[in-house]
């Protein structure tokens, strides 16, 4: 009896965790696709890739977007589709501030040079911008 | 000296001509941004143009300025694919809760009544992330008519 109430709790602690875990891929593993096609679809759209593994679920991926950064990303193993993409030069600022003097802590790299001229062939000119 | 006049003048002429189209075409379009109280730290948001599929066609502006963030803006981090010259020159910093947000921008005047969208994504740490807070279709229609979010903002509305 005692046994079964903590296999059952045990159950249940996974499965919250598992709920409560946003970023996680919850394809069943009958719909998985193979890691080939993931690559195959990358390269494809002008990925370099260097490596594919399982994370959370997800297929986690390691190489040089079409933009020419180093990324790291998730994709859902069955649809192939991009759950999460972080540029990994960011995380060089990531959690090194615990090892610096807290007078030089940095406020994490900029998006983008802020005072240059948008590029993007949408908009003219720098944008104004207030806020109230 | 004539000569040099007329050539000056002719150079000129070209000049205006050519410059003058482009001016034609664009359109000063200003977007005003409501946020909520939704009592969390300053908010992320990506405006971005899409088409009437809602595929990615441009970066308007990003509020926040820290890049390892712009992940969660997940639409518009899908579309743009992150690419720095996608938002280049169209970041400046987070909004607080609470807070309004004005845009002044000039935009080619061939995408408004074009079937086009402005669609905008929110985050805010450590809170739900909302693909898609805004989406409202880039018309002279809808132009001046607040749209109320999904999300974090309040309301929403561009005037041409």
């Amino acid at each position: 009896m005692k046994t079964k109430t903590v296999v059952l709790s045990l159950a249940l602690a996974f499965m919250s965790a598992s709920l409560l875990a946003d970023d996680d891929c919850n394809d069943p593993m009958t719909n998985w696709q193979p890691q080939e096609n993931l690559r195959q679809k990358l390269e494809a759209e002008g990925w370099t890739v260097y490596r594919i593994k399982v994370d959370d679920g997800c297929y986690e991926v390691k190489g040089e977007a079409p933009g020419g950064f180093r990324a790291e990303a998730s994709f859902s193993p069955a649809s192939l589709m991009l759950m999460e993409l972080e540029r990994e030069d960011d995380d060089e600022d990531n959690d090194d501030d615990r090892y610096r003097n807290n007078s030089e802590k940095r406020e994490g790299t900029p998006g983008s040079n802020p005072s240059a001229v948008p590029r993007n062939g949408i908009v003219s000119g720098r944008p104004s911008v207030t806020v109230e | 000296m004539k000569q040099i006049l007329s050539a000056v003048g002719l150079v000129i002429a070209l000049a205006s001509a050519l410059a003058m189209p482009a001016f034609a075409q664009a359109r000063e379009v200003t977007f005003t941004i409501e946020m909520k109280n939704y009592g969390g730290d300053g908010a992320y948001l990506a405006l971005y143009l899409a088409d009437g599929e809602g595929q990615y066609q441009g970066t308007l502006w990003v509020a926040g300025e820290k890049s390892k963030y712009y992940s969660h803006l997940s639409g518009w981090a899908r579309g743009s694919g992150l690419n720095a010259v996608e938002y280049d020159g169209l970041t400046g910093a987070s909004l607080a809760s609470g807070r309004t947000l004005k845009i002044n921008l000039d935009l080619d005047d061939a995408l408004i009544d074009s079937g086009y969208e402005i669609r905008i994504d929110t985050a805010v740490e450590d809170m739900r992330d909302h693909s898609d807070d805004i989406a409202v279709p880039l018309t002279s229609e809808s132009a001046g008519q607040p749209q109320a979010g999904r999300g974090y903002i309040q309301s929403f509305q561009y005037d041409l």
